[in-house]
């Protein structure tokens, strides 16, 4: 007989796919093992559990207690086997596959002892499948079935648990008690998944009960409503609320999460065009399986009643809005654009492109300015969070990304988490990360406040270096400082790796006293004993990565602090393997894609200047129109010149200028000076409530197209209904762009894919076709990286050498002073997100349904303020009034809220203050005065005038009949 | 609040400030002026150049240096 070579043979693991549960977690050893499962040969990684072996061959052994994305447990003992030469039935999802092995999974006696167990469950069991919210996806009744279980002997009085009490108490899900089977899937699901152990069992076995915390109820547990015990329970126990109201789904569809920068993929699970419930998918590269509660189930504002679904118009924005066709309202909008740009020339219109939206939308609205308003007037909120890291890493090291996977840091050995706070803005990272810290990596965290970060359970290691705000800089000098002087180089990496000449004026200028921990200690506020633990820590740890936020980038020296961190990783020699690297923390879910887009005034998409003739070359070619040359706009540069009467018209696709921008009476004065404001947008926010032109934006659930994470991963997002204003973002683009006269024709996203690839050189290789075939791809991908680059710099840097850039320290103009004696800085939680526009249309308003002020208690009893209290707080920009909460978290003299509802108005107080080569904004230090007051600010009171005016204007707009407007 | 110009002071002085450190004046007019070519738009480019010609007091020496590279 002729063998044919069958790839199966060589490694079944190899095409395991992310529908099926196998059991146990796949092994990651390299070396193969043989056995023969029910007389077939299977060849799988050594330390392969029989259970997963089997599953991997399609020979599925019933099983309850088991899941493949928690550790086998072996509790239920249903996937008993019977193995040659041993002795008794072992349960195979504990059992190692071993080679020659001989393994039975049916015969009469596992067949038996399968129906006994079975029989003791379902007698514990209420017996109402039909009605039960889980049918139809129930493993018990699964393993009822495949067992052939026929009869229940036991009778149902015994001591059960089959009135026990439903706990409601999460909006989301459902705790039904009397159908748990103590499987205790979900309570592995919290501590290993999810990292929060907030499931306890109290006993093993048949009769144990489980419960939120110290017998809580699960709201007010310590559960962070991530969902993973949800998913995790095979039974109805733990289910979604909307199963429980609309039934099982009956299809789904791959998609991406639209909220944070970890870009989670989820099976959009549908019942018709309605989402049940969001599932996160195992094939997702980004997040392997996890969520957390925005992504899973804070869908809800895709229906919102407060949805724009129809397109409106108003001559000034102290009229009510009027319902127009789409025609006629784009056909308004071009008029003005176009009548403005007459009146005040070529550079008086510009355009905001968003970090919400897709790649494809992105580049159409950069590329509707550069090649239709004729200018370059472009700028993204990028520019308000992460800008300064596109410039400082270029700078450094030739790309303006992260270098790593996510998945890279379960090999680092030393953790540095800088201004970034992961369990609340990065949750499925955070969990990550927090797995690490279980199996005994390092931590240190540099932040004013005390993060949660730190009371990781059973975390291991961890240093806190508890800065002033807008110290970073000295920081991170002082930790190169102790780096160099006491030899702790890596002199290799350095030699091979990096520019000698701007190594040499670094080192020089680092290894200065000046730059020392024991100097630098009244500056930082820091011990200098805990720099040098930090510092000594993170160079000898073998390997360290570097984890950084908004908390290193929205200061004064925002570009000069992630210089800081490239110097650091590079004179440690952490970069270009896995569990190194340099890794921003990204906010919006397309921040990365939005910036590689050409969202930025100065770079054309893939980074590349307009002032760069060959590169501005090819997209005048592509394009068809010539291009300026100079860098437009940015959108602080922008609200200047509005309020100078320069700059006169705008178009802003899917973002809050203001609310999310700094200095809000500034922004609201620039927007007021505008001449044209089109915004298109799924909500009237802040920002429409000052347009002329409102065009109803579409959810990632309503379109077609890509998000690129933190990870430089593009993710593709598919439409599952069908936009509420009947178009996609990237139609109305086109739409807009047809009528002022440069025309657009693409039938597909995927044609707006293609014509990036055609021009960015770091997406050659990017197509949709590719994408199907390999889920998602981190770029660079073309022909030097045909299959993306999960980690970057491996062999050289884009430049070449690395470049050591000086970073002297210098300190912000935003101090504290007698008149303003406290540092205020801003971060953000959980359950809401950034604006907070969706999130605060969902049930998440829960958890945080107003921002307060959390102050330390020195400076509450300084101040006769306790908990609760209305606090007044000035700044030199302005003044509001916020709720407030004693909290150790912060050190004496520094204030801290966030910023997720627009009436609190924490951005009323934040000032112009920004980096120096970016204009990011310095919303992590204000100084400012806080104290007890007994009613709103004026500007709040001004606000809720203006904002009940505008709603009603809304409001006219919706009731009255679309007419053709006489113009 | 600052007019445009005002602003475009203190965003060039910044920059001097974050480009000085063992630098002469020439070299961080330099690194200055390149600055602003890559990043500035021309509009505000054309204000500095303006205001250093008509007065000009409160940009730094080699904030001065940097937009008369800029305007030559
Ligand atoms: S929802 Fe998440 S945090 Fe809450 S109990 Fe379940 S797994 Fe734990
Ligand atoms: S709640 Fe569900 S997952 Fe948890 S022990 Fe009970 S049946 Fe198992
Ligand atoms: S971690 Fe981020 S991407 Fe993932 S589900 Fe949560 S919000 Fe969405
Ligand atoms: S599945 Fe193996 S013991 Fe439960």
């Amino acid at each position: 007989m002729i063998e044919i070579f069958d790839p199966k043979k060589q490694n079944l693991e190899l095409y395991a796919s992310p529908d099926k549960d196998y059991g146990t977690p796949p092994s990651q050893s390299e070396n193969m093992i043989s056995l023969i499962i029910d007389g077939t040969e299977i060849t799988v990684p050594e330390g392969t559990s029989v259970m997963r072996a089997a599953a991997l061959a399609d020979i599925n052994i019933p099983k309850l207690c088991a899941s493949d994305n928690l550790d086998a447990y072996g509790s239920c003992r249903l996937c008993a086997v019977q193995i040659e030469g041993r002795r008794g039935l072992p349960a195979s999802c504990t059992t190692p596959a071993e080679n020659g092995m001989k393994v039975s999974t049916q015969n009469d006696k596992l067949a038996k002892l399968r129906r006994n167990i079975m029989e003791l469950y379902i007698s514990d069991h209420p017996l109402d499948c039909l009605t039960c919210p889980a049918n139809g996806d129930c493993e018990l009744q699964d393993m009822a079935g495949a067992v052939g279980l026929r009869e229940v002997r036991y009778g149902f009085d015994g001591n059960n648990h089959l009135d026990a009490e439903k706990d409601t108490s999460n909006p989301y899900f459902t705790f039904d008690a009397s159908k748990c089977i103590a499987c205790s899937r979900c309570v592995r699901a919290c501590g290993e998944v999810q990292g929060t152990f907030a499931l306890t069992m109290d006993s093993r076995g048949f009769n144990s009960t489980i419960s939120a915390g110290q017998k809580e109820n699960f709201l007010g547990s310590e559960c962070v409503s991530c969902g993973a015990c949800v998913q995790a329970c095979p039974t109805a126990t733990l289910i979604e609320n909307k199963v429980i109201d609309k039934g099982q789904p009956e299809h789904s569809v791959v998609t991406t999460c639209a909220y944070c920068g970890v870009g989670c993929s989820f099976k959009a699970e549908m019942k018709g065009e309605e989402v049940i419930r969001m599932v996160p998918y195992k094939g997702g590269d980004a997040n392997m399986g996890h969520s957390c509660v925005k992504g899973r189930f804070a869908f809800g504002y895709a229906t919102h009643k407060d949805r724009i679904t129809e397109p409106m118009i108003r001559d000034s924005i102290d009229q009510p809005w009027q319902k127009v066709s789409w025609e006629e309202a784009i056909q308004f909008a071009a008029d003005k654009l176009k009548a403005t740009q007459e009146k005040y020339g070529r550079e008086s219109v510009g355009g905001i492109t968003s970090s919400r939206c897709t790649n494809e939308e992105t580049y159409l609205v950069q590329k509707l300015i550069r090649a239709g308003f004729g200018n370059n007037n472009t700028d993204t909120c990028a520019r308000v969070c992460h800008s300064p890291t596109g410039y400082g890493l270029k700078v450094t090291m030739g790309e303006a990304a992260g270098t790593q996977t996510f998945e890279s840091v379960l090999k680092s050995d030393a953790v540095l988490v800088i201004g970034a706070n992961p369990t609340d803005a990065h949750p499925v990272f955070g969990s990550l990360l927090r797995k690490r810290l279980r199996q005994g990596a390092k931590l240190i965290v540099v932040d004013p406040r005390e993060i949660d970060l730190l009371s990781t359970p059973h975390l291991k290691e961890a240093i806190h270096l508890q800065l002033r705000p807008g110290t970073n800089v000295a920081v991170v000098n002082a930790l190169a400082h102790v780096v160099v002087t006491e030899g702790l180089e890596d002199q290799d990496f350095i030699a091979k790796r990096c520019d000698d000449n701007d190594y040499q004026r670094w080192r020089a200028f680092i290894q200065q006293p000046e730059n020392s921990p024991e100097a630098m200690a009244d500056i930082t506020g820091v011990a200098a004993e805990d720099m040098r633990r930090a510092a000594r820590q993170f160079a000898e740890a073998g390997n360290g990565s570097i984890f950084y936020g908004l908390g290193v980038t929205e200061h004064s020296q925002g570009s000069t602090m992630v210089m800081g961190i490239a110097n650091l990783a590079m004179a440690t020699g952490n970069i270009g393997r896995e569990g190194v690297g340099v890794n921003p923390l990204r906010g919006q879910n397309n921040v990365q894609g939005s910036c590689d887009m050409g969202s930025f005034p100065h770079d054309l998409p893939g980074y590349q200047h307009v002032a760069d003739d060959d590169a501005r070359a090819r997209f005048e070619t592509e394009w068809g129109v010539s291009l300026d040359n100079e860098p437009g706009l940015r959108i602080p540069n922008m609200f200047d010149a509005a309020l100078a009467g320069q700059f006169k018209g705008m178009y802003v696709q899917g973002e809050d200028i203001a609310q999310s921008d700094p200095n809000t009476q500034h922004v609201y004065a620039a927007l007021r000076a505008l001449d044209i404001l089109v915004v298109q947008d799924i909500f009237l926010n802040e920002t429409a409530k000052f347009a002329h032109v409102l065009l109803p934006g579409s959810t990632f659930l309503e379109k077609d197209g890509t998000f690129t994470n933190a990870e430089r991963r593009i993710n593709r997002v598919r439409k599952v209904m069908t936009p509420l204003g009947g178009k996609q973002d990237w139609e109305v683009t086109m739409m807009l762009s047809n009528a002022l006269g440069y025309p657009m024709d693409y039938k597909h996203p995927s044609e707006i894919m293609d014509e990036i690839a055609r021009l960015t050189p770091t997406f050659t290789g990017v197509s949709y076709e590719k994408l199907e075939e390999m889920g998602s791809i981190q770029w660079p991908c073309n022909d030097q990286f045909p299959e993306g680059s999960p980690t970057m710099h491996v062999e050289d840097f884009p430049i070449g050498l690395g470049k050591f850039a000086v970073t002297q320290y210098v300190e912000t103009s935003e101090k504290s002073t007698s008149r303003f004696p406290l540092l205020l800085t801003t971060g953000r939680i959980l359950s809401q997100y950034n604006v907070g526009a969706q999130t605060r249309r969902t049930d998440n308003q829960y958890w945080h349904d107003e921002d307060v002020l959390e102050v330390h208690p020195s400076d509450a009893e300084l101040r006769g303020i306790s908990d609760g209290d209305w606090l007044g707080i000035t700044s030199r920009a302005g003044e509001t009034v916020m709720r407030a909460v004693i909290s150790e978290r912060m050190q004496p003299g520094v204030v801290y809220t966030t910023f997720h509802h627009p009436g609190s108005g924490a951005n009323v107080i934040t000032t112009d203050s920004s980096d120096w080569a970016t204009n990011c904004p310095e919303y992590k230090v204000t100084a400012v005065q806080v104290e007890k007051v007994t009613q709103p600010s004026e500007w709040q009171q001004s606000f809720k005038r203006f904002e009940t005016e505008q709603l009603e204007f809304l409001e006219q707009g919706r009731q009255q009949e679309e007419k053709v407007r006489v113009r | 609040m600052k007019t445009q110009l005002e602003q475009l002071i203190v965003m060039i002085n910044q920059i001097v400030d974050n480009n000085s450190y063992g630098n002469t004046p020439e070299q961080t007019a330099d690194a200055t002026a390149v600055h602003l070519k890559k990043f500035w738009a021309r509009s505000m480019k054309h204000q500095i150049i303006e205001y250093l010609e008509q007065d000009g007091s409160e940009l730094q020496p080699a904030a001065k240096l940097a937009v008369q590279q800029l305007a030559g």
